[in-house]
């Protein structure tokens, strides 16, 4: 009599937490998009246009994230999905080579495998849609700089810490343009500051500089925590000097304009939903047979327009969107409800 | 003497154990059954191939299991394993990276663990009064910490020759080695601890340890056993983790020490100590197993699939507290 109860009970509490919304196999592709984590505003934002396009085009996008932001639990998540009959897997990995193994599994099994905003090695993936290269944001920074500027004056870099990857090779990347070019040498880079990606630590940062640098006109600051945090104590205290670099939309709303009243002109941040668009296209290129993610192959990906298959930093092959987008006072309030 | 004043200690409570203990498997069985008929309905992917080839992510977690049985059964905890089996698999794979022959791998993983249990055992002896869950706790942080400065700022580690750990993460048909590999050493410490004097004694010491060692059971000589070979465990659960991503990083066997407890829990093993065996834990393990491959197969977010879980644990836990207190009221009434 115990026996039953307890494990009717039992069974009771598994179908019930187990409903889960059960789709139809339809027509189409069937792409799978795994996240780096659940809970990740700004991919959701890139998954949602990756679910639209690929539906708009006929398929089905299941979006699935691992239990925790580790390569172990993406490599649960793949097992399950090599199970399933998906014709492709789109990846943002947690790890670079962790993975290879799984993917690779997945490929033999005849599954199409993409990535996109994190990519696994080159042995794991047949292609890695790149937001944009080191050399464009560093270009799109520095020209922003010399803008703001008028040409010439100092200005210095507000980054995220000392060791930060991505922000290192973009601040390399401004320098070497800057030294490569007659057109920048009006610029005088005064320090590379580095707020650690807090709030409080970049303010002072940022007080810090205007202190030293009575002359500064611009300072750049290639994280979304840093132009925040300098955005918010330049348009406070009134400061002369202004501010661009990567941010928010939403986080910079009240800091973005082109008069005196406010700090920020424009600045500039990936294009996520453009990301997930291309993504998708390229996903479901794959899966057509359009591609095989070999260099030099091209395709179209719907309005967004021709696109040729480069080669990735590292050996791999990749499709790089293009430049980070602009947020101006014109643009910003409709992205700031997105992002 | 001591094996039979051991056996004395264990004479009452085991009797009347284990007839809950053996009720306690028979709804196990009953819930494996449940949960394999649920997930064959529930995701038509569902089979027996499937569950096979997703499998060895999970039976790494079995192995910590068997030994963090006995240690349960001591009454006593260790959250540290979670660490041995990162700082274990980053150690092999350094290792494995020089070129080393692969049972030097192999036994790097092994010894690694085996001091990092050592570790806990002698501070666990040579301090009695200090509580295992923060001994563990500190040993966790500290063993992690290891690896963290060991894999230095980029993190992770991944072998470059693969040939080794491809070749223990391979199958006989379609069952995998380390399917083999659980079992038979579910069999060994099964009976090791239901059937063996050693078992007795840990009984012995998890019902009552003062007793126990006034009964002349080398209470402390049997914990420094247990620990170390819980850390020869962990080394082998983090060379099958290798197995299946080729490398390690710091997040590597993170949480695995509360997966190994809840399986043990709720396979009836209780962590006040001197109850439960090894073959509910097993059947438990099992029922985890498929119950995550059925759903994850459907693609159930995975917090709700751990929701599950938990949900199942607290019942494990509950119902047999809420039983008893039902037959003493009933016997109340009755009186």
């Amino acid at each position: 009599m115990n026996k039953k109860v307890i494990s009717a009970l039992l069974c009771g509490t598994m179908i019930l937490g187990a409903a889960s919304p059960v789709f139809a196999a339809g027509e189409g592709q069937k792409i799978a998009l795994v996240g780096k984590s659940a809970g990740n505003a700004f991919f959701e934002i890139a998954a949602a246009s990756f679910q639209e396009t690929v539906e708009a085009e006929g398929g089905e996008v299941e979006v699935v994230y691992p239990e925790t932001a580790t390569a172990d639990a993406q490599i649960k998540v793949l097992d399950n999905l090599i199970s399933q009959d998906f014709d492709a897997i789109c990846i943002a990995a947690n790890d670079v080579n962790a993975l290879q193994a799984k993917l690779e599994e997945a490929m033999d099994a005849g599954i199409k495998v993409s990535s996109f905003d994190s990519a696994p090695n080159k042995d794991s993936r047949q292609v890695f849609i790149n937001q944009a290269g080191t050399q464009a944001v560093g270009q799109a920074l520095i020209d922003a700089v010399l803008d703001i500027t008028g040409g010439e004056g100092q200005f210095a870099i507000l980054s995220a810490t000392s060791q930060a990857a991505n922000q290192n090779a973009w601040i390399e990347a401004m320098q070497t343009i800057m030294e490569g070019d007659e057109k920048y040498s009006g610029l005088e880079l005064v320090e590379v500051a580095y707020g650690d990606d807090e709030p409080q630590k970049s303010t002072d940062q940022t007080a810090a500089l205007i202190q030293n640098y009575p002359d500064l006109k611009v300072i750049c600051a290639p994280t979304t925590v840093g132009i925040a945090a300098a955005a918010k104590y330049l348009q406070d205290n009134e400061a002369t000097c202004k501010l661009t670099g990567l941010g928010l939309p939403s986080e910079m709303l009240e800091y973005t304009g082109d008069d005196d009243a406010h700090s920020c002109p424009y600045f500039y941040l990936w294009d996520m939903q453009g990301l997930g668009k291309l993504s998708a296209y390229a996903t479901m290129a794959l899966v057509s047979g359009d591609i095989t993610g070999a260099l030099d192959e091209t395709f179209t990906a719907g309005d967004l327009g021709e696109y040729t298959i480069t080669e990735a930093d590292d050996g791999g092959t990749e499709i790089v969107l293009g430049e980070p987008l602009q947020f101006t006072p014109e643009n910003i309030e409709e992205y700031a409800e997105l992002y | 003497m001591a094996g039979k004043s051991g056996r004395s200690i264990n004479n009452v409570p085991e009797s009347s154990i284990k007839r809950m203990i053996f009720s306690w498997e028979g709804i196990l069985v009953l819930i494996f059954i449940a949960v394999n008929i649920f997930c064959a309905f529930f995701s038509e992917f569902y089979n027996l191939s499937s569950l096979l080839r997703q499998m060895p992510v999970y039976l790494a977690e079995v192995f910590l299991m068997l030994t963090m049985a006995y240690i349960l059964v001591l009454g006593e905890i260790d959250i540290s394993v979670g660490s041995i089996v990162c700082l274990s698999a980053t150690m092999s794979c350094i290792v494995c990276n020089t070129n080393a022959p692969f049972i030097v791998v192999v036994l790097t993983a092994l010894i690694v663990g085996t001091i990092c249990g050592a570790i806990n055992g002698f501070i666990l002896t040579k301090f009695q009064e200090l509580p295992p869950m923060i001994v563990t706790l500190a040993t966790q942080i500290i063993f992690r910490g290891i690896a963290e400065i060991v894999l230095g700022s980029g993190g992770s580690i991944s072998v470059t020759n693969t040939d080794g750990f491809r070749m223990i993460g391979g199958k006989v048909g379609e069952v995998p080695y380390i399917l083999f590999l659980v079992l038979i050493l579910a069999v060994i410490f099964a009976v090791i601890l239901g059937k063996s004097t050693f078992g007795r004694r840990v009984y012995a010491i998890g019902t009552n340890r003062l007793t126990a060692y006034y009964s002349g059971i080398h209470v402390q000589k049997i914990r420094m056993i247990i620990y170390t070979v819980m850390g020869t465990i962990s080394g082998l659960c983090a060379l099958f983790l290798v197995a299946s991503s080729y490398g390690a990083n710091t997040t590597t066997g993170n949480g695995f020490e509360m997966d190994a407890i809840a399986m043990a829990v709720f396979g009836g093993i209780s962590s006040t100590g001197g109850k439960g065996n090894l073959a509910g834990g097993v059947i438990s393990a099992f029922i985890i197993v498929c119950l995550r491959v059925g759903l994850g197969q459907k693609n159930v977010h995975a917090q709700v699939i751990l929701l599950i879980i938990g949900v199942l644990l607290v019942a494990a836990v509950a119902l047999p507290n809420i039983v008893g207190q039902v037959k003493r009221a009933v016997q109340v009434k009755n009186k």
